[in-house]
């Protein structure tokens, strides 16, 4: 399927016809033909690969259409070549000076976020890590409420579930207003996954709503992400 | 920035403006003709502290005035300058106007509401002075004497809160300022210091009048005006008003002037089916306008739309997404992407150009208006 | 006034202008030495700024004659990142472009704030990238694009400079759309196509009774008058026009002269093109 597809692409090189290929990131739709937007190298995937929340560099996801044509993506050379693929660690991505590229949380995505405020209605966090990628700039979050949990939503207290300096797995559910995007945590593996205790040690989840402070004994309510 | 501020139209009512829009005929909102400017009401003379003012007030409310100030300034001589002096004695140019220089004419545009050094107004502003430089015989009529010259002061205020993007307002009130603007008439002769008829009455005016002696040869140019021209589809709309530019496809401000058909060679003098003689416009400048419609929120199909039970499901997500990248979808609003097609420019700048066409109908409308 | 910084002084001097020993009285136009549809030779170079997310440097060939100075940028691209919380939520990036004269980069030296004219090349240049980036791939974040020119585009040999400030202004726009799409590409932000930036000229060589000739990537100081020009800002894979400034006087009833000097700007912009789609391969090769 590459044989027609150049493996290196600058914004607006024509790729194929969509005919072909699905768009995928860094790739653009013009009068049914698919051109590059991005500079960098030209990956054509399978369309098998179950679209999931990989390491995202766009908007466009890979859609499974009847046809079950290739995705055809570009990615920029430097996080391309540090990455590997979509599965890199982040760690890679930072080595050999290579600059990585800035990518956005999305809904959908899987971010880890560290809380910074709580107040009764919801709690205030900064997203860290989306994906696998660290994220360079900063971006704010809420997770309101009613987005803590999926059941008993009405006897959810924020004060409860989170704390401030937790670190959080949460899934972006919208891009929410000019600040902050919102986040939910309304699943079994979604939670707090690393949280101190007020003696300022490090606590380990007992149970699905308790950490323990090993030192201490003393147990806390968070909302707690089920271990992976 | 005027022309990029926010249009409070959801996707649903742009995708509905631009269809409509691009119809054969268009269809507008206002019920205008595609060439049609809006109505508007004009005085000049109204500040009397000035050398020339004009006030316009659109139909729907937007309003500007414009004051025209000069003042004797006394030219900064090149070094080069001082040598033609030194060497000859004499000038080479005596013929009652020597070059002109930029800045003899300084322009500012304020906008209720717009910081003073926001760059749309300081875009505006160099658009205004632009067309008005261009004409190289404007700035050669601020010349007094080889040292001295008139400085003129052109402050454009727009009274209203921008409603539309006002460009085109602003140019033919400065428009008919300029018309009206009279300099003291001059009474000293020479390189000394100037002196002034203090006669008001016997002032002339800065754009000489083509009444009576109409066949003169002093190239009777007039102000230049700037035409706010958008395209959607292959449609051309003239004076587009604030929700027609959010879904232009291309918008473009161009200045043209008339000079008097006898001042030049009468190569092709078409003549007109009304008593007005063929204007010889003239082509000053030309500006891309960046459309408000990149700006605007797109639509969501309702193939993808969860709302109406398609796609229902944890893919539903990604399906949007990949349909943001599909083709279009009728009836389902997308900013527009990319720049303007050659022809569609070319059709722009041509039909504003066109011999008898929307130019000529303002310029019109423009002499109708008593200069008192 | 910018009290932060260090000003020059409050008093304008005039500065120091040489007698022209070449050419003592009258002002001759050396003339161009190029073919009229030959540009500038330009260097162009991406990843300059190691802090910024992207940027580029571009260079211009000095005209043939020693002493007069090429153009020099420098851009570099800051985000795509998060918008400052007091601005409204948009679907779109944000684009905001800053150009910048050096101080010492016109014979008339600049202050640090940005004058009229640099904010209306500004609002030119964003004029030009709008249509060339896919804004609605980052949203809710913005993206600063900020270009200094480090030297401007003058001849320091003829001591006047009268009206072509104008036409300087031209020549340095398109310098900065291509600089603006290299660096663009180099930070990652996605573009429907490489955006680059072309000057023509329609110039009167001779006296004021000879025939015009339409000229690409025109040196003000090359010819006795510029009559008018325009600046495109093209792409040429989807051959789209993003930007079109032109300037000058021209007889409507000449559509032709507008249209061929139109033909010209883009093909002095698809000249700059192949150097920066050449600069872009390179780049990831």
């Amino acid at each position: 399927m590459t044989t027609t597809a150049p493996t290196l692409a600058i914004p607006g090189q024509l790729l194929g016809p969509a005919t072909r290929y699905q768009p995928g990131p860094g790739t653009h739709l013009h009068e049914a033909q698919l051109y590059s937007s991005l500079l960098g190298q030209v990956h054509t995937t399978a369309a098998a690969r179950a679209p999931g929340p990989v390491k995202r560099l766009t908007k466009i996801t890979p859609a499974p259409v009847p046809a079950e044509l290739p995705t055809i993506s570009v990615m920029p050379s430097s996080s391309a070549m540090a990455s590997g693929g979509f599965q890199g660690d982040e760690g890679e991505g930072r080595s050999g000076g290579a600059k990585k590229r800035e990518v956005l949380p999305e809904v959908g995505n899987v971010v880890l976020a560290r809380v910074v405020r709580i107040t009764p209605r919801q709690a205030v966090v900064v997203i860290c890590v989306c994906g696998d990628t660290v994220l360079e700039a900063e971006w704010q979050g809420v997770i309101r409420v009613q987005d803590v949990r999926a059941t008993e939503k009405d006897r959810v207290k924020v004060y409860e579930s989170f704390r401030p300096g937790d670190i959080v797995r949460a899934e972006v559910i919208s891009l929410g207003d000019q600040a902050n995007y919102y986040l939910s945590t309304a699943r079994n593996e979604l939670g707090v996954v690393s949280a101190m205790s007020e003696a300022g040690n490090t606590m380990t989840p007992v149970s699905w709503k308790e950490f323990r402070d090993p030192e201490t004994g003393v147990t806390e309510l968070r909302k707690v992400a089920k271990p992976q | 920035m005027s022309s990029t501020n926010h249009v409070l139209l959801s996707p649903a009512e742009l995708a509905y403006l631009h269809a409509s829009l691009s119809l054969t005929p268009p269809i507008r909102p206002d019920g205008r003709a595609p060439t049609q400017f809006r109505p508007l009401v004009a005085e000049t003379g109204i500040l009397p502290g000035t050398n020339g003012s004009a006030r316009i007030c659109f139909a729907d409310g937007t309003e500007a005035i414009v004051g025209v100030k000069a003042e004797v300034e006394r030219t900064v001589v090149g070094p080069e300058g001082e040598g033609v002096i030194v060497e000859g004695g004499e000038g080479e140019v005596e013929e009652g106007g020597g070059e002109g220089e930029a800045g003899w004419v300084e322009m500012t545009v304020e906008i209720p509401g717009v910081r003073d050094d926001d760059s749309g107004t300081a875009f505006l502003a160099a658009m205004l002075s632009e067309g008005l430089l261009a004409d190289e015989g404007f700035v050669r009529r601020l010349w007094i004497n080889r040292r001295f010259h008139w400085k003129l002061y052109l402050d454009i205020i727009l009274i209203s809160p921008p409603l539309s993007y006002p460009l085109p307002l602003l140019s033919l009130t400065t428009h008919l300022a300029l018309l009206s603007t009279r300099l003291p008439r001059l009474k000293s002769e020479g390189d000394e210091d100037p002196f002034f008829d203090d006669d008001w009455a016997a002032a002339p005016y800065l754009f000489p009048r083509p009444n009576g002696k109409s066949t003169t040869f002093v190239s009777q140019t007039r102000p230049p005006i700037t035409l706010l021209v958008m395209a959607v589809g292959n449609n051309i709309i003239f004076d587009p008003s604030k929700e027609e530019l959010a879904v232009a496809d291309v918008a473009l401000a161009v200045s043209v002037t008339a000079g008097s058909s006898s001042s030049q060679a009468p190569s092709k003098h078409v003549p007109m089916d009304t008593s007005t003689e063929g204007r010889n416009l003239r082509l000053l400048s030309i500006r891309t306008i960046d459309p408000p419609s990149r700006l605007t929120p797109p639509g969501v199909a309702n193939a993808a739309n969860s709302a109406y039970g398609a796609n229902a499901g944890q893919k539903t997500t990604h399906e949007a997404q990949a349909t943001a990248e599909g083709e279009a979808v009728e009836g389902v609003w997308r900013a527009p992407r990319g720049g303007a097609k050659r022809m569609v420019l070319g059709a722009l700048v041509q039909k504003v150009l066109e011999r008898g066409g929307v130019v000529d109908e303002v310029l019109d409308a423009l002499e109708g208006v008593d200069l008192g | 006034m910018d009290r932060r910084r260090i000003n020059g002084p409050a008093g304008a001097t005039q500065p120091p202008v040489f007698d022209d020993v070449v050419s003592q009285g009258a002002k001759t136009v050396s003339g161009r030495s190029r073919m009229p549809d030959a540009s500038r030779k330009m260097y162009l170079k991406t990843g300059v700024t190691p802090s910024a997310s992207g940027s580029a440097y571009l260079e211009m060939e000095t005209s043939a004659k020693p002493g007069a100075s090429g153009l020099k940028l420098s851009c570099s691209v800051h985000g795509p990142r998060a918008l400052p919380r007091s601005a409204p939520f948009s679907p779109h990036i944000v684009l905001s472009t800053h150009i910048k004269y050096a101080p010492f980069a016109t014979k008339q030296r600049r202050g640090y704030l940005r004058d009229p004219s640099e904010r209306d090349l500004g609002i030119h240049l964003e004029a030009a990238l709008r249509g060339a980036i896919i804004a609605d791939r980052w949203p809710k974040s913005g993206v600063d694009i900020i270009i200094s020119i480090v030297e401007g585009d003058q001849d320091r040999e003829t001591s006047k400079s009268q009206g072509e400030e104008a036409w300087d202004m031209m020549n340095a726009l398109a310098g900065c759309i291509t600089v603006a799409a290299a660096a663009l590409a180099d930070a990652g932000i996605d573009c429907v196509d490489t955006v680059a930036g072309g000057v023509a000229a329609l110039v009167q060589d001779g006296g004021a009774d000879s025939t015009p000739t339409i000229v690409v990537d025109p040196i003000p100081s090359d010819h006795a008058k510029i009559l008018a020009a325009c600046c495109i800002a093209y792409l040429p894979t989807r051959d789209e026009v993003t930007n079109l400034w032109f300037r000058g006087d021209l007889p409507a009833s000449d559509m032709d002269l507008y249209t061929h000097l139109v033909e010209k700007g883009i093909l002095a912009s698809r000249n700059a093109n192949c150097v920066l789609t050449n600069c872009l391969m390179e780049t990831i090769e």
